[in-house]
């Protein structure tokens, strides 16, 4: 009896599920919602990319990118956002990413009735896709249709044009240094390692097993990068890794002075993607 | 403590130093240097190995010497908030945008915010004319919650990323070792090992009670007074080394207490140096075991030591401070 009970909480559970899909479903159907709320930097400059700026309610205190994301009401965090701060803005839909939120608060948003619409993209290639979705789910589906063409265009020039001209012994070892002390670098399964392989050139940290790992200095003294990129920090990124330059001085990459600094285009899979790809084909030319 | 043992303790310590050198994510012939070998044993290698060692003495010390002070054997150097001072000073001095001494600012302002903890739980634990280890012991323990607090809500509220990356050196890291600190650390902490040294004696005394160290002819504050000097400044001068490191400080003294027994004369010395050795191990295996990735020190410091730690525990019948 019990367990005929156990079964029966099974299939309800079952139904709700579904029913809950479906509700997200309908909503996607459904016209442009006139409140949203975006859980990550990436996805606050993908719906303003969308012409969708002004139906955004609230956004993270991470969200810096337009000027005018700065303005909006902020939730808290990204891996820990208020439910109070999204549930008082009165949300039509709250857009999370899969990557840097917390699973359980978007369960949490859908038992409160609160329409979600997850975006699942975590790398380059699924970043047109994701786009597309979430155009369909906004009501703005030929807008995302363009940019995601644009984005697609992009990727496969630098495809195309590689698969042309190069010959491997062009190929360079290229080192992304996130954070210079302690040392941070972009390994495998990032955007940043994605684009390094997209426009034909090696990662040296793409053997490490950690998406953003702590790196060892001799190993890249031993692996003799002949690039060395630096993303954008909080600080000035030409005075905080002065030091570790210097220690790294017989490298290649600093030896024949091809060092770059970059923007943080590329830390967000978002609009500003092909804006990055750009940068960093500067610096590896 | 017979000198088989210290000798024995000793030629591990070397071995443990010449292995850091020549093994690692790599293994280097030393017989063979190449140009690219050659200044990563010099001047990666052989810096870290120094500055492993330099903390895990200062660690292993100041632990033997404040376990005796306070007469507690749960005691060691970051109960007393030294390390979560260092790291609220070294990360309000990075919000504040404070960089003027390059990469000398987080070890400088680690160096402050430890120093002033150790000035402030010194004056909590001051009364009638001297220090008292229950109010020590206490006050660092309330100073500590406060100043970890106080970091915890920086960290969330806080959305500056390279405040959470600096952090991470806070947290345990040797890799940014280099020549150019070492020279100030090696005067703090020779200094603090010079007073712990010259003061043992006493502290064999003040460990059985304050009665038996004045009818010894010392005075019980003032030696208190000084050999908490010198593990404040132990404690400081290896914070803005390498960050915070655990394990060391509350658990090496009592291994070597059952290595080399509890006089303190013999129990300081053989804290320093396996601790020492000890770090320097435990930061060969953390650069080696997943490379090219790094493990912070201090989690492997932990790892293998508590399980050797509770093996000895088990074969001991007697225990003491």
């Amino acid at each position: 009896m019990a367990e005929k009970q156990y079964s029966m909480e099974k299939l309800i559970i079952l139904f709700l599920v579904l029913i809950s899909h479906f509700d997200a479903y309908s909503a996607l159907a459904g016209e442009t919602p006139k409140r949203i709320i975006s859980l990550a930097p990436s996805i606050t400059e993908t719906l303003f990319a969308l012409g969708l700026g002004d139906n955004i309610v609230g956004v993270t205190n991470f969200c810096d990118f337009p000027e005018e994301a700065k303005k909006k009401p902020k939730i808290g965090g990204m891996s820990n956002p208020s439910l109070d701060a999204v549930v008082s803005l009165k949300p039509d839909i709250v857009v999370v990413t899969t990557d840097g939120n917390p699973r359980e608060f978007e369960e949490r948003l859908r038992s409160m009735k609160i329409r979600t619409f997850v975006f699942g993209s975590r790398r380059l290639k699924e970043l047109p896709g994701g786009i597309r979705d979430l155009g369909v789910a906004m009501g703005v589906r030929e807008r995302a249709d363009k940019l995601a063409k644009e984005m697609e265009t992009t990727l496969n020039s630098f495809n195309n044009s590689l698969r042309v001209t190069r010959d491997a012994s062009l190929r360079k070892k290229v080192l992304f240094i996130i954070w210079p002390e302690p040392l941070i670098v972009a390994g495998p399964g990032t955007l940043i390692d994605d684009v390094i392989r997209l426009l034909d050139n090696e990662n040296i940290a793409s053997r490490a097993k950690a998406t953003y790992p702590k790196y060892s200095i001799e190993e890249i003294i031993h692996q003799a990068p002949d690039v060395i990129i630096i993303g954008k920090g909080h600080a000035d990124m030409k005075e905080a890794s002065s030091s570790l330059l210097e220690r790294l001085k017989s490298v290649p990459a600093v030896k024949n002075k091809n060092v770059c600094y970059v923007s943080d285009s590329l830390y967000r899979l978002g609009p500003r993607v092909a804006q990055g790809i750009e940068e960093f084909a500067g610096c590896l030319r | 403590m017979s000198k088989i043992r210290i000798t024995v303790l000793i030629i591990i310590a070397l071995l443990i130093i010449l292995c850091s050198l020549f093994l690692g994510p790599r293994v280097i012939n030393p017989f063979g240097l190449s140009e690219v070998e050659k200044e990563i044993v010099f001047s990666i290698r052989l810096p870290r190995v120094v500055v492993a060692v330099l903390m895990g003495m200062a660690l292993g010390a100041a632990g033997a010497v404040l376990q005796g002070v306070l007469r507690n054997p749960l005691a060691d150097p970051y109960i007393l908030g030294i390390s979560s001072g260092a790291s609220l000073t070294a990360a309000l001095g990075l919000l504040s945008g404070f960089y003027s001494f390059g990469r000398f600012t987080l070890p400088l302002t680690a160096f402050i915010g430890a120093s002033l903890v150790s000035l402030l739980v010194g004056a909590f634990g001051w009364k009638r004319g001297g220090l008292w280890p229950e109010r020590l012991l206490l006050a660092g323990v309330g100073l500590s919650f406060l100043f970890h607090a106080i970091l915890m809500l920086l960290m969330s509220v806080s959305t500056n990323e390279g405040l959470r990356r600096a952090l991470l050196w806070i947290f345990g890291d040797l890799s940014m070792a280099d020549w150019s600190l070492i020279p100030y650390g090696l005067v703090f902490i020779a200094a603090g090992l010079f007073i712990a040294l010259l003061r043992a004696k006493a502290l064999n005394a003040l460990i059985l009670g304050d009665e038996f160290t004045h009818s010894l002819g010392f005075s019980a504050n003032r030696e208190r007074l000084l050999l908490f000097v010198s593990m404040a400044l132990m404690t400081a001068a290896s914070v803005s080394l390498g960050g915070t490191i655990g394990f060391i400080g509350l658990l090496m003294p009592h291994i070597m207490r059952f290595v080399a027994g509890a006089d303190s004369r013999a129990l300081i010395p053989a804290s320093a140096l396996g601790g020492g050795a000890f770090l320097c191990l435990a930061d060969l295996i953390g650069k080696s075991i997943f490379t090219p990735m790094e493990v912070p020190s201090g989690i492997v410091t932990a790892i293998i030591g508590s399980p050797y730690f509770l093996y000895l525990l088990r074969r001991r019948d007697v225990l003491s401070i």
